[in-house]
């Protein structure tokens, strides 16, 4: 089952899937590396809740909840 | 004496400037670049007899052009030719850091590769094949460490070395893409100017990803109608 | 074959997946690990925690911000003196009567004017570096990123925003941390609304002075003012400037990268550098705008300064501010203000005839008595001076900071327009309300 990397709770991870949205938002986070087939875990959330921090490719990075939303991922344990 | 131009370039934080400190022993002229807010460091370095005028190029992630960093970047390497271009890789954060090598081999750019970080890395615990790093992506690899300014003499030698040498990297994508960028280097060719001016195979690959930039370029050339059968 | 029919509908996506296809197959061969759990991660699981990341954000920003201001005072102090002594002594010993005062108070002052700055650039610098190369600084815009979202700014434009409440200088040169150049124009645009520590004794002297009482009430009343409105222009200017406006949203993607330990070579460096650049550039301008003033209020030679050139500029200002109740002192006095904050109060003390080195309360006593402000018109020009551009040092940084004589302008201009709009707002609805 798809679900929005933006629903993940912390130390869950997925596998991209599939990644909406068009222009630099898009090109800019294929080229930090979030291709299909890539997988990602959600390390944790800002103290005010957003953004949210990502382990992938091991390196970590941070990504509004707006941005992560188009982000789709198939859950993994 | 010989002099060559060798600009710096490396994603963001992986010690960019202190390689660029070391080689340059820290004297720089520190400016703009033109009608930017974006700096500009320039500085030299004599080794074995050649003087090497140092560019530091923005730290960037990727040459999409997305950001006027980006840009900078890659219109420097497109239109300077810089002798030698040497791509500052984090040994610690190695697959997201190729993802620029690979593009600045697509721009056919003179690389040397310095592996940073190399420290950080193996105290990882990364086991990273440096030769048979440097042998498939066909580029010299010479692991330093800025900090502690491990690796520098090996970097000159190997700016050196390269300056001498040219190009001969070139890392191919799967068949199917290869042969688009074969057919549509064909197109850009009858174009002798623009093969004077730019890396062909740069020019087709950003054409298949339909990059504003080079389109623009390609409609200013006339040459859209004849591409119009590949790009559809 | 066309690219469509290789590549699918979105190519671009296609070869980005290849790139990384090609790079999973090189590493396959070349490299062998994962990264473990490090001392990285445990830091941030304190640095980033739920509760403790913001009060540790606001200790650190705090420590930086008493780094640069407060370590960096005495020497600044020092250079003042310096210069102001260097200038007595060249005057005892140049005869000429209008060399020596230029020579004193026009070279020395206008030296010492800018050397003043060096000290606390360097400490922001040198802060500043360390933060960076530590690795906190991109933590820090991911702590704060959500509380400035919504004024269309972003985590990254905090630290220059706060630094401008000790000066604005150092605030308008940390946005170089700020990747996005929409992002850090906008920031730097704002940053002047921000009131530096040299606006304070100019509210200290009139609160005191016509507000009795709420004094400290008024004070207080211009830092709130500082924030909102800074916030609030951050706000209009991204809605109504096609510059920012158009421009597609900057994503925030930011890397975390590891901690690390700053190496003192590189961190004494870009300290180095940003100082000189500072000398180099920001410098000059400062350095004439000081002179211009100088021959402007000693001239006609020897005329008592309410004579002065810069005096009729100010009478013949003095209709344009009469609507907000000043009068030309306090049309010179922000003319002035221009040059430095600091040399506001000054000026006013050398209309009273008490000289420049006057006790606060005496120039505060000469207000009331000479009803040069009510309680009213005072407040309207604390407001003023709180938003027109703080001083001339601050057009040269932003200048060289955007690289653009059109930012520039802007700045200056709707800090002009503002201060007077917001000033006779006050003295208006005060009107009205039956104060003043």
């Amino acid at each position: 089952m798809e679900r929005r990397l933006s629903e993940l709770n912390p130390g869950e991870s997925g596998i991209i899937s599939r990644i909406e949205g068009r222009g630099e938002e898009r090109r800019k986070l294929l080229d930090m590396g979030l291709v299909r087939g890539t997988r990602i875990t959600v390390v944790r959330r800002a103290p005010l809740g957003d953004p949210i921090e990502l382990l992938v490719k091991g390196y970590n990075l941070s990504l509004r909840l707006d941005e992560a939303e188009g982000v789709y991922v198939k859950p993994v344990e | 004496m010989r002099e060559i131009e060798v600009a710096l370039i490396g994603n963001p934080n992986v010690g960019k400037s202190l390689i660029f400190n070391n080689l340059t022993g820290g004297r720089a002229h520190v400016g703009n670049w033109p009608g930017k807010t974006v700096e500009k460091k320039e500085g030299r370095c004599i080794h074995k007899g050649v003087t090497m005028r140092i560019i530091d190029l923005p730290g960037v992630y990727s040459l999409t052009a997305a950001s006027i960093d980006e840009l900078i970047a890659r219109n420097y390497i497109v239109e300077e030719r810089p002798d030698v271009v040497v791509d500052i890789v984090d040994a610690s954060n190695l697959e997201r850091n190729l993802y620029l090598t690979l593009q600045l081999l697509e721009l056919e750019a003179n690389l040397v590769i310095a592996l940073n970080k190399s420290d950080i890395a193996e105290s990882l615990g990364y086991e990273i094949d440096v030769k048979g790093l440097s042998e498939l992506l066909g580029v010299p690899v010479v692991p330093t460490i800025a900090t502690v300014k491990v690796g520098m003499e090996e970097l000159k030698d190997a700016i050196v070395e390269a300056s001498k040498r040219g190009v001969k990297a070139r890392v191919r994508y799967r068949e199917d893409i290869e042969e688009l960028i074969e057919r549509i280097g064909d197109i850009l060719r009858r174009d002798e100017d623009l093969t004077r001016k730019y890396p062909i195979r740069w020019l087709a690959i950003k054409i298949i990803e339909g990059d504003e930039e080079v389109m623009r370029l390609i409609e200013e050339r006339g040459l859209i109608e004849e591409l119009r059968e590949v790009i559809g | 074959m066309s690219v469509r029919e290789v590549l699918g509908e979105e190519p671009e996506v296609a070869m980005a997946e290849e790139r990384y296809r090609v790079i999973g197959e090189i590493l396959s061969r070349v490299f062998r690990g994962a990264r473990p759990l490090t001392l990285s991660d445990l830091l941030d699981k304190a640095f980033l925690n739920r509760y403790l990341g913001i009060p540790i954000f606001l200790t650190l920003w705090w420590a930086l911000f008493r780094f640069t201001f407060d370590v960096s005072a005495p020497l600044s102090d020092l250079i003042d003196i310096s210069f102001s002594r260097l200038g007595e002594f060249a005057s005892s010993i140049i005869g000429n009567e209008w060399w020596s005062a230029f020579v004193s108070d026009a070279i020395c002052g206008g030296l010492g004017g800018v050397l003043v700055f060096i000290p606390p650039i360097f400490f922001l610098f040198l802060g500043l570096a360390l933060l960076e190369d530590s690795g906190y600084l991109a933590r820090a815009a991911f702590v704060v990123d959500k509380i400035l979202r919504p004024f269309g700014l972003q985590g990254r434009s905090f630290i220059p925003l706060l630094l401008g409440f000790g000066c604005n200088i150092p605030g308008v040169m940390a946005t170089r941390t700020i990747p996005s150049e929409r992002d850090r124009i906008l920031t730097i645009c704002v940053n002047p609304l921000i009131t530096c520590s040299a606006r304070l004794p100019v509210y200290v002297l009139i609160a005191g002075a016509v507000l009795g009482a709420y004094a400290p009430m008024g004070v207080f009343t211009m830092y709130l003012l500082s924030i909102v409105l800074a916030l609030l222009m951050a706000l209009i200017f991204k809605a109504l400037i096609p510059y920012f406006r158009k421009g597609r949203r900057a994503p925030f993607i930011l890397e975390l990268p590891d901690y690390a330990r700053p190496t003192l070579r590189s961190t004494l460096t870009h300290m180095y550098e940003r100082g000189i650049l500072f000398l180099k550039k920001a410098g000059t301008i400062i350095f004439l705008g000081i002179i211009v003033v100088w021959l402007l209020s000693s001239h006609p030679w020897g005329a008592p300064l309410d004579q002065s050139y810069i005096a009729t500029l100010g009478k013949w200002l003095e209709p344009l501010f009469r609507p907000l109740g000043f009068d030309w002192r306090g049309a010179v006095a922000l003319l002035f203000g221009f040059i430095a904050k600091e040399i506001v109060v000054g000026t006013f003390a050398v209309f009273f005839g008490l000289g420049e080195e006057a006790e606060i309360e005496e120039v505060q006593r000469s207000i009331v008595e000479l009803g040069v402000f009510t309680p009213l018109t005072g407040f309207a020009f604390m407001a003023f001076t709180l938003i027109y551009i703080p001083c001339l040092a601050t057009i040269g940084i932003i200048y060289r900071e955007t690289n653009s004589v059109k930012w520039t302008l802007f700045t200056v201009i709707y800090g002009l327009i503002l201060a007077y709009l917001i000033a006779l707002l006050i003295v208006v609805i005060g009107g009205l309300m039956g104060l003043g």
